[in-house]
């Protein structure tokens, strides 16, 4: 409706605008608008008086950190090394997410399911669930250290809540004659949560491991910046800390994008599980 | 095979203020036999099927099946319910033969059954389809098939046409006596339509609402077997008057 607002009576710049290439142009607008203030404001290479590089500046300093090979009298530590910490970082949301699905899910389906689960362990999860992830880093710290699971535990965390708080719902609003018919052709408790409960709580899972998964790379940023040696986030504060603002928008600019392709598979594999859904919406 | 028996039966709905859904009901069926439970919305015909399925606890009285206490919902009670309720991840085949395959019974004990069942109520080319993909009308006929596959000892439907137009209703009907002629299952068929009640059942139960009560049985003796050509003879017609009679005397 918005580019209908944009192109007043044009239907064919309509059409084009509702198109995916005209879409893909239409999110372009900003961040290039953005990007050219950006780098107008700047001279000599800086804006803010000498604060924050411009972007040609930082589009040198990443293509140096992603694709340059560190020779022996390099002295920068941030030379050829960018897949490197998108990988230790990677690896951390997938382990850390990976095991918040694990218990999550399962938990999730249980407490909407159950009323003895409910009552047992929902009232925990309610008043633990508005600690954030950064007053875990102490209790982190001590435990494992500064180590890898010390950031993978805190990702789990953060993406637990969300993942279990949905799976819940989503298990807890099953209509009520999807149970009964199943009963009726004889299946027990346990295809009931198989086969009824948890295909029925998928769309909610999905929006659960959205969220969830979203709230784990913040985790892992900001475990990175404190709880271990290695990833963007460690590469961020790093990089604050010598002085390379270059270094460090590419680094918040690296995190946007693997934070964008996560949620973009997550996106695609709802899409490819929940074609039922997506056909029955389609169809109202 | 097939036989329901309701001894003094209530059933009471909780809460703050109880309300009571069916009151002191004696009602059997025989084997075999095709009864419907007729009335206005409220008057707990659903609720005698429910309790029948074994999806709700009786409050008082006696629920047999045959002869044994109802204690909960299984596949000798096939339940055909009001929106057909498929499971709407699974695809016609995978709705129809779901039973069979949570009660463990072999692959080539039930396929055969379930491929038959699917070409009688004409749904060969369907096996495939989403529930979304279907119409009403054809949702409902694997929602039957879902039930017969199982070869329940009866049949509990539920207002299995009440959503459906007029012209499906008619050809839902037809098929249901086809069937029923074949299988000769016990049938507990609750409807608010007189003309559905009269095609279909040997007997009409006629319930009134606050308190549930069944206040009549009407023997349907039209010829077997019935099609929907029946709806316009002069014997229906007699039947029909004599329902609306019935039920307006008791609407007060």
């Amino acid at each position: 409706m918005a580019a209908a607002g944009i192109s007043g009576a044009n239907p064919s710049l309509q059409g084009f605008l509702r198109s995916r290439v005209g879409k893909g142009l239409l999110a372009l607008i900003l961040p290039l608008a953005a990007l050219f203030l950006w780098q107008a404001s700047g001279t000599n290479g800086a804006v803010a008086g000498g604060a924050l590089p411009t972007p040609d500046r930082v589009w040198k300093a990443w293509l140096v950190w992603a694709f340059d090979k560190p020779g022996p009298m390099t002295l920068s530590p941030y030379v050829g090394n960018w897949m490197e910490a998108i990988a230790f970082s990677a690896m951390r949301v997938a382990k850390g997410f990976g095991l918040a699905v694990l218990v999550g899910v399962p938990l999730g389906i249980l407490i909407g399911w159950s009323r003895l689960a409910a009552s047992m362990v929902d009232p925990t999860i309610q008043w633990l669930r508005p600690v954030p992830i950064t007053a875990w880093l102490p209790i982190s710290i001590a435990i494992f250290g500064i180590s890898d699971f010390g950031a993978v535990f805190l990702i789990t965390i953060g993406a637990f809540y969300p993942i279990v708080i949905n799976t819940t719902q989503g298990a807890r609003d099953v209509d009520k004659n999807w149970i009964r018919a199943a009963l009726m052709m004889g299946a027990n408790q346990w295809d009931i949560l198989r086969r009824v409960v948890l295909p029925a709580a998928l769309p909610s899972i999905f929006t659960g491991l959205r969220i969830g998964l979203g709230i784990g790379w913040t985790a892992v940023i900001v475990s990175e910046m404190v709880a271990v040696k290695s990833g963007l986030g460690y590469v961020l504060w790093d990089a604050y800390y010598v002085g390379r603002m270059d270094i460090v928008i590419a680094d918040m600019v690296s995190i946007g994008l693997f934070g964008f392709l996560s949620d973009w598979a997550i996106v695609h594999l709802e899409h490819w599980v929940l074609k039922w859904r997506r056909m029955q919406n389609f169809n109202q | 095979m097939g036989t329901i028996s309701l001894q003094s039966v209530s059933k009471t709905y909780g809460g703050a203020r109880a309300v009571v859904a069916l009151d002191n009901v004696d009602f059997e069926v025989a084997e075999g036999e095709f009864v419907a439970l007729l009335g206005p919305s409220g008057c707990g015909k659903s609720t005698l099927l429910n309790l029948v399925a074994g999806f709700e606890p009786l409050s008082e009285g006696k629920l047999l099946f045959d002869n044994q206490p109802v204690a909960r919902p299984g596949p000798d009670r096939g339940v055909v319910f009001q929106e057909a309720s498929l499971l709407p991840w699974l695809n016609v085949w995978e709705n129809v033969v779901f039973g069979p395959k949570v009660q463990k019974i072999a692959r080539s004990d039930y396929e055969l059954r379930a491929r038959e069942i699917l070409r009688i109520v004409g749904l060969e080319q369907f096996h495939e389809a989403l529930p979304v993909q279907l119409s009403g009308g054809m949702r409902q006929r694997v929602g039957i098939a879902r039930a017969l596959v199982m070869e329940p000892r009866a049949l509990l439907m539920d207002e299995p046409f009440g959503a459906l137009d007029a012209q499906t209703r008619l050809s839902m009907q037809a098929l249901l006596l086809e069937v029923w002629q074949n299988l000769k299952t016990t049938v507990l068929f609750v409807t608010h339509d007189i003309d559905e009640a009269i095609l279909l059942a040997d007997r009409i139960c006629v319930m009134t609402a606050r308190p549930g009560r069944i206040t009549r049985t009407i023997p349907i003796s039209l010829r077997r077997p019935r099609s929907i050509d029946d709806l316009t003879t002069a014997d229906f017609i007699r039947f029909k008057a004599m329902i609306m009679a019935e039920m307006r005397g008791s609407g007060h």
